[in-house]
């Protein structure tokens, strides 16, 4: 690997763990306070392993540079993050945090195919972990989607409003970081354009067959993962308060 | 006021050399939910490889005290006539344990107690203490295609965070501190 | 099946009781569908229920630390203990369920502050340390509690009870580990440990319940197989285990009247102050209203989803009549 292309995949390593802690961390939110008990159980399961994930992700960047894991997650600032404004958006109500799971899984299970055949092993043997786990959040979220969609009216107004509020946010997940087309080329991450085409497709058919109508104006798009929403600061704020407090401790 | 949604007897299989288990129960809406939410609340830590689930208004039970005092006894022929398959499960010790009933086999009976008779004249080789009788289309499976298995049941032996053998039990052990004879906390279960 | 619990009154009541208690003394587990007093069934769901709310109540104080836990690590391990603790209260719903009590009925007992929880989830969590010494002593309590109720003569109960010590023992050693860390850690990392240990101390040992002397449930919940240790028998165990290895850590323990008595084997500790055990269970403990305010909120919070949950599956079950 060049030292370019080798740049260019730490910085797209640290977006895909940065989605996966602040997505972890509004999940969280829920603990105690979910609809079910059994809905606590299964969300905080999806957490376990989204922080997982992370941990995976910032582990290949560790490879690559020596960067600590804990390091990057508790003790970087807000313009220094580079997760997508999604993840950053308040849980909502229960449709809302189902909606977002929902549309986040189904990226992540099209990227995660596609980048079973990387060219560099360490990330195509990551995928074959995170794979496994990310088919049974989906299934659950789809499950989800299509209960909420297809319940009772107010359920289903809850979800559209979720839809109106995420479209256009979450196509942000299909915009390259800068320079990442070298990595495309060098077949180390898959194309997002064809990652995008297959979500599109299988979302809108889910989406409607769930009783939704897809937004005809998707509103705000962001464009980078160094711009960031007005509640990443408070998250992390929260988030790596207790590591900040005693920033000497070695050992926690 | 509320919602209160069927429960469902959910079955472990651990390995595919052992049978199914009864190991608890969920409540859920439908099949499907219930599936899901089971392999949740039940396979958090290894060990299993499928799951079923059965409505529990759909599960014949019967302990050996009632069997005794004939509260078992097959009605009189209602002219069902078709025979269907019935799921036989049994339990079969006292010993201390987290499941119930175990899955022995099955039968074909038009009723369920004819169900429950077949089964006691069938599976002898021990003592049984209850019976569990469920009509096969009663209970739901989990996909067993290894995809599913990968996903569903795999995950959980990387979570070895969860597993207290994977942590130092620092400091003086317990046994020095014992009066008499008490419980190690390790003996537990 | 129907069951029918017995009640003095019944004519065979006596003779079926002399049974019951042998199939107990024998070592049998009691099933659903067995006959059973109506006092064993009424003590068992008021046990089981309110073990359960302890278990859901008790996700509060831990929960609220998961966003500020320092590490990745630390992050996962509390969100798998909060999770096994909905599992566990889980477990001890159903349990009860199978007593003929509805989920419904348990819920409504509890938001309405009817049911009883464990007291010591009525105290906040004010620092990460709060979390280690959680898992040390107030898990180290709790286990000492459910090996004995693993034995119980109810085979739902006792089940339950078996799943839910074999998932414990992390809780506890996770806690462990971390108080043992910080108390050799860095000095805001000691002085946040002792602070912890110096909160929790005394409302562990309240954890246990009140003294034999005042506890007027226990003869017959021994005799029935439900309890088999008195609460001041597992509150010496507790104390003859926790207390050294704290002591070992380099920590201290707020009773200056703690002593070890070599006669007897066991740690000698001070007066407990009952008034505010008393205070806590009467609904006055510094958590208590917010503690059923956060279920209260979560649970009609949620009515919308349980209700689209049943929604869908009658339009599913409609659907395949049809079909």
């Amino acid at each position: 690997m060049t030292n370019a292309a080798k740049e260019i995949l730490i910085a797209k390593l640290t977006a895909l763990a940065d989605d996966e802690v602040i997505l972890a961390h509004r999940n969280s939110e829920w603990t105690g306070h979910g609809p079910i008990l059994e809905e606590d159980i299964a969300l905080a399961n999806i957490v376990q392993d989204e922080l997982g994930h992370a941990t995976l992700w910032y582990g290949l960047r560790q490879q690559l540079d020596g960067s600590d894991p804990d390091q990057l997650a508790f003790f970087r600032d807000a313009n220094e993050y580079r997760c997508c404004e999604l993840v950053e958006l308040p849980k909502g109500d229960w449709a809302f945090t189902m909606l977002r799971q929902y549309l986040f899984d189904l990226y992540e299970a099209f990227w995660l195919e596609a980048a079973r055949h990387s060219t560099y092993q360490p990330l195509a043997d990551a995928v074959q972990k995170i794979i496994r786990e990310e088919r049974f959040h989906l299934q659950h979220t789809q499950a989800w989607i299509e209960r909420l969609g297809q319940g009772t009216e107010e359920s289903n107004r809850r979800l559209q409003q979720a839809l109106e509020m995420q479209w256009g946010y979450a196509q942000q997940l299909f915009v390259s970081i800068p320079g990442e087309e070298l990595l495309v080329a060098e077949g180390i991450v898959p194309d997002l354009a064809s990652v995008k085409e297959r979500w599109l497709e299988h979302s809108t058919r889910h989406l409607q067959a769930a009783g939704l109508r897809l937004p005809i104006n998707p509103g705000y798009q962001p464009t980078s993962r160094t711009y960031h929403t007005e509640h990443l600061w408070s998250i992390l704020a929260e988030m790596q308060s207790t590591a900040r407090w005693d920033a000497e401790a070695k050992v926690w | 006021m509320d919602t209160q949604w069927p429960r469902w007897e959910v079955f472990k299989q651990d390995t595919p050399h052992k049978p199914h288990q009864a190991v608890g129960s969920v409540h859920a809406a439908d099949p499907e939910h219930a599936l899901l939410t089971a392999r949740n609340v039940f396979a958090r830590r290894p060990q299993a490889v499928s799951m079923w689930v059965a409505r529990a208004e759909d599960i014949y039970a019967w302990t050996r005290e009632e069997i005794l005092e004939g509260l078992a006894t097959a009605k009189a022929d209602t002219g069902l006539g078709a025979a269907c398959r019935y799921l036989v499960f049994r339990k079969t010790t006292h010993k201390r344990s987290m499941t119930f009933v175990d899955h022995v086999g099955e039968v074909e009976a038009t009723s369920p107690e004819e169900a429950l008779q077949q089964a006691q004249a069938r599976f002898t080789d021990s003592e049984a203490l209850a019976w569990w009788i469920v009509p096969a289309d009663k209970v739901y499976q989990s996909d067993p295609s290894q995809e599913t298995v990968e996903s569903w049941f795999a995950p959980a032996r990387d979570k070895t965070y969860k597993q207290q053998q994977f942590y130092a039990t620092v400091g003086s052990h317990i046994s020095k501190h014992k009066v008499g004879r008490g419980v190690e906390d390790d003996e537990c279960c | 099946m129907p069951i029918k619990y017995g009640v003095p009154s019944d004519p065979d009541y006596n003779e079926r009781l002399r049974e019951f208690e042998a199939r107990i003394a024998r070592g049998e587990k009691i099933e659903p569908g067995d006959w059973m007093p109506e006092e064993y069934r009424r003590q068992l769901i008021r046990m089981i229920s309110q073990h359960a709310h302890s278990e859901v109540v008790g996700m509060l104080p831990e929960g609220a630390w998961i966003t500020r836990a320092p590490t990745l690590k630390r992050k996962m391990i509390l969100v798998a203990k909060v999770q096994d603790e909905a599992g566990h209260g889980q477990y001890l719903y159903h349990a009860a369920e199978t007593l003929g009590i509805s989920r419904e009925a348990m819920l409504e007992a509890l938001l309405s502050g009817k049911a009883k929880y464990s007291s010591i989830f009525n105290y906040p969590t004010l620092t990460w340390a709060d979390i280690g010494t959680i898992g040390w002593l107030v898990d180290g309590a709790a286990i000492k509690n459910q090996t004995m109720l693993a034995a119980c003569s109810y085979g739902p109960y006792s089940r339950a009870m078996v799943r839910i010590c074999a998932e414990e023992t992390f809780h506890h050693k996770q806690g462990k580990e971390m108080v043992l860390l910080y108390a050799k850690g860095t000095p805001k990392q000691r002085q946040m440990a002792q602070d912890a240990i110096n909160r929790w101390w005394w409302p562990a040992l309240m954890m246990m319940g009140p003294h034999d002397k005042d506890s007027p449930n226990t003869e017959i919940l021994v005799r029935w197989g439900i309890k088999t240790k008195t609460n001041d028998q597992v509150r010496q165990e507790f104390i003859n285990e926790h207390a050294p290895e704290i002591l070992e850590a380099g920590l201290t323990i707020p009773d200056p009247e703690l002593r070890y008595d070599e006669a007897t084997g066991n740690w000698i500790h001070g007066p407990i102050n009952w008034d505010e055990f008393w205070q806590v269970v009467a609904g006055n403990g510094p958590m208590n209203k917010e503690r059923l305010e956060a279920r209260r909120r979560a649970h009609a919070e949620g009515a919308w989803v349980r209700e689209a949950l049943e929604a869908y599956a009658a339009k599913k079950q409609k659907t395949a009549v049809a079909v």
